[in-house]
Formats: C-alpha cells, sequence, structure tokens
C-alpha cells in the first residue's frame, strides 16, 4: 500500500505507456475528425445511396461495444482476410488506432451534423442569395459557424477517446494502462497501481479540458 | 422591350397548401414595387420565388431575359445580380462588418482583395457606418444590422433589389434609418420588389402597390389610387385596418 514507494517504480512505466496513449489519441482524434465530416456529408446528401452508407457505419458503431470492436479489428478481420487468401496482420498499435478512428468518427459525424443543423437556416439563405453555391456556401458560412457551435461536445468526444484508448491494451497495446497492468501482476500492488493510473487520466483529462476552455473562449461568436 | 422582371402565372405549393395561385405581373428596370398584405398572403413566397429561394411549383419567371424557373439556368449566376434583404438580417456573426461584404465578391472570385475591401467601405459610407467596419455583427443595433445587409447585397453590384420585410424586426426608432437608405437607393434607380408593412414608405417611394391576399394579386395601382381609392373591398378593409392606428 506504498504509494510513494509503487510511484519511484511505476512512473518511468507509465512516462512510456504516456507516450503510446497519448500517441494512439491524437491520430486517431485528427483521423476521425476527418473521417467524421466526410460520413456528415453523406449523411446529409441529396443520394439515398450515401446517406444509406453513413447511416449504416454510424449504426454499427453506436450500437456495438468498443472493446468488441478492437477485437473485431485485431483479430475477426484479420482471419477473414486470411482466408480470403491475404496475409494481412496489424500490430496493436495499428489496430487499435483504426478501431478508435472508427469508433470516434462516427460519433463526431453525429456531432458535426448537428451542429450544422443548428445553424439558423437564414445563413445559407444570405449566403445562396449572394450567388454562392452550395458547397460555398457551406465553407464560408455554415461550417465556420458549425465548428465553434459543436466544439464543447467535440471536446467531450476528445476526452471520451483518451479513455477509450485504455481498452486498446488488451491486444497488447503497450499504453499507459498496459505498462499499470504488467507492474500490477508482478509486484501485486493494486491499489498504489490503479491509484496512480487514475491519476494520470485525471492530469491528462484536466490539461486538455484547460486547453479547450482557452479555445473555446477565442472563437467565440 | 420587355420588363425586368416577367412573372407568368405562378404557383406555388407547400405539401397541399396552395400559398401562390396563379401570379403574373410585370416590373420595369428602375421601378419600385410594394408588396402589401396580410400575413399568410403570399407575398414573401412571391418574393422568395424571384431568386428561386423558393422553387416555384408551376409557372414562369423571367428576370432580366434569363428564364429563370428553367432547371437548366445556372441560379448561382442569376442570383448575383438580384440582391436581397431579410427580415432578420442574417448576417454573418462569424465575420466581422467589412467581411461581411467582402465575403461574396471574393469567393465568386469577381474582385481582388484589394477590390473588395475599397468596395466595401465605400458601401459603408454610403449607408453611414464606416465607423463600424471592423466590429462584430453583435456589436451592432438592429437599424445598423439591416443597414450592413443592404451594403452587402449591393456589393454584388445587383440591378435588382428584393426586400422582404427589412423593418419588421426593428424598434421602432430604426425604421426610419433603413427606409432613409432604401429610398436613396430608389432614387438612383434601382429596380426594387419591397414587401412591407410601412405604407409610408409605399406612399412615398413606390411606382406601382400590389396588394395580394389568398395568394392571388388583388389589386394592383400606383400608390396615390390604391391608398385613396382602393377598387377591391379586400384592400379597402385591409386598408382600413392598418391606416387606422
Amino acid at each position: 500500500m506504498d504509494l510513494g514507494k509503487v510511484f519511484g517504480e511505476l512512473n518511468p512505466l507509465l512516462l512510456i505507456g504516456l507516450k503510446m496513449t497519448i500517441a494512439v489519441t491524437v491520430l486517431s482524434l485528427i483521423l476521425a475528425f476527418a473521417l467524421g465530416l466526410v460520413t456528415c456529408f453523406l449523411t446529409l446528401s441529396r443520394k439515398p445511396v450515401l446517406r444509406w452508407i453513413s447511416k449504416l457505419y454510424v449504426g454499427l458503431i453506436r450500437g456495438t461495444p468498443l472493446l468488441v470492436q478492437v477485437f473485431y479489428i485485431f483479430f475477426a478481420i484479420p482471419q477473414l482476410l486470411q482466408f480470403l487468401g491475404f496475409d494481412v496482420r496489424l500490430t496493436p498499435f495499428l489496430a487499435g488506432l483504426i478501431t478508435l478512428t472508427l469508433n470516434a468518427g462516427a460519433y463526431m459525424s453525429e456531432i458535426f451534423r448537428g451542429a450544422i443543423n443548428a445553424v439558423n437556416t437564414g445563413q445559407m439563405e444570405a449566403a445562396r442569395s449572394l450567388g454562392l453555391n452550395h458547397g460555398q456556401a457551406m465553407k464560408k458560412v455554415i461550417l465556420p459557424q458549425a465548428l465553434r457551435i459543436c466544439l464543447p461536445s467535440l471536446v467531450n468526444q476528445f476526452i471520451i477517446t483518451l479513455k477509450d484508448s485504455s481498452l486498446i491494451s488488451v491486444i497488447g497495446f503497450a499504453d499507459i494502462m498496459y505498462q499499470a497492468k504488467i507492474y500490477q501482476g508482478r509486484t501485486m500492488q493494486s491499489f498504489a497501481t490503479y491509484t496512480w493510473v487514475a491519476v494520470y487520466y485525471l492530469v491528462l483529462i484536466a490539461i486538455l479540458t484547460y486547453v479547450a476552455k482557452q479555445v473555446e473562449r477565442k472563437v467565440k461568436i | 422591350m420587355t420588363a425586368q422582371i416577367v412573372v407568368n402565372n405562378l404557383h406555388k405549393y407547400f405539401g397541399n397548401l396552395e400559398v401562390l395561385k396563379g401570379i403574373s405581373l410585370e416590373i420595369e428596370k428602375g421601378q419600385v414595387v410594394c408588396v402589401i398584405g396580410p400575413s399568410g398572403s403570399g407575398k414573401s413566397t412571391l418574393l422568395r420565388c424571384i431568386n428561386r429561394l423558393e422553387e416555384p411549383t408551376r409557372g414562369e419567371i423571367v428576370v432580366d431575359d434569363i428564364t429563370i424557373t428553367d432547371p437548366k439556368e445556372d441560379i448561382n449566376k442569376v442570383r448575383r445580380h438580384i440582391g436581397m434583404v431579410f427580415q432578420q438580417f442574417n448576417l454573418f456573426p462569424h465575420l466581422s462588418v467589412k467581411e461581411n461584404i467582402m465575403m461574396a465578391p471574393l469567393e465568386l472570385k469577381l474582385k481582388t482583395k484589394r477590390e473588395a475591401e475599397q468596395k466595401a467601405l465605400e458601401l459603408l459610407e454610403r449607408v453611414g457606418l464606416l465607423e463600424k467596419a471592423d466590429a462584430m455583427p453583435r456589436q451592432l443595433s438592429g437599424g445598423q444590422q439591416q443597414r450592413v445587409a443592404i451594403a452587402r447585397a449591393l456589393a454584388m453590384e445587383p440591378d435588382i433589389m428584393l426586400f422582404d420585410e427589412p423593418t419588421s424586426a426593428l424598434d421602432p426608432e430604426m425604421v426610419g434609418e433603413v427606409l432613409a437608405v432604401m429610398k436613396e437607393l430608389a432614387a438612383m434607380g434601382m429596380t426594387m420588389v419591397v414587401v412591407t408593412h410601412e405604407m409610408g414608405f409605399a406612399k412615398d417611394v413606390a411606382d406601382r402597390v400590389i396588394f395580394m391576399d389568398e395568394g392571388i394579386i388583388q389589386e394592383e395601382a400606383p400608390p396615390s389610387e390604391i391608398f385613396t381609392n382602393p377598387k377591391n373591398p379586400r384592400t379597402r378593409g385591409f386598408l382600413d385596418k392598418v391606416l387606422s392606428v
């Protein structure tokens, strides 16, 4: 139960894990942002096929637990591909990145859709009445406002994804959680280990929240 | 020469509700036409059909010899020549006053940044708001916002301006400053279609007043005629109500 002694041994390991946690979270969020935007545009498309594709994707992600998705990407898909004759093996990092991207992308598309719908319809009409086409109006008028509207929800999704990344440790991805489990298994110091892990995540999220608040204040309409 | 705006047997349905029941009218270049009538009479819908913010269900609209109801026509091109001013101003809240005015000419690559800025400042001076160039819309009063909205529409150098109840959302003391800008536009020969409840403005500025009710034009006449000697009993009833207050 010696928190101080455990910290001395555990901290170097958690710092190694921290790099992996941050790497997979930041990369997946950047990719998910793009994926979410594209999916959102599909959802708002006039072509039923495109709407159908985006609905299916979002439905699949929302309808299954993240842990199942991790296993599916890491174990199930490679086996299917092998059966089809492709020798594809994913590293835990790559599998984790793909899973988190697909997962956050689906939720972000819903966040974007809500924000775009929240922009007053008069804005689109004003832009169109000036001669801008739909795409130009989106780019110059609707999206800049929608991004401001959705910032709080987006930050919320960042936090969720950061925390969700701890789940990838189950496929052997050496993040904070993975390092902690290894250490705990070796020393049986469950209380001290997981207390420090919780503190690590708390601090990370406190920093993220602080930065987000600053950004939010800057871009307020 | 044909009129600048020709509307021919225009019908508009919202679902099963017929809002416009066969509207025909012609507006000559440089004319100011005010459209009056009770709410729900279809006047705003008519105006919004002229730049196809509403898709007409049936009928034909020709603006500057271009049949805009023809789906083959590029409506975005046509809209550049038709300015529109909305009841709720609809300024872009994330852009400064100046940027609001410069946005469309820049995005459509009609002007360089320098030209667009020059034009924006010129227009702001014209509507008396030069000192607000760098303000954000939310910092302006309603009347100021509407004047900026007029300047924004003028930045595209339109030859037609549509006004959709431009003073209805304003506090009474701000109505005058917006009407003054509109009067000046009219005096400079702009073709204007104004949906309004400002009977004073209609009397002073309009070449012609159109009274609409229940989706049809009930009466159209010069203001001197329609306000003093309305022929249609509906027009008389409406004017009695709005002029007696």
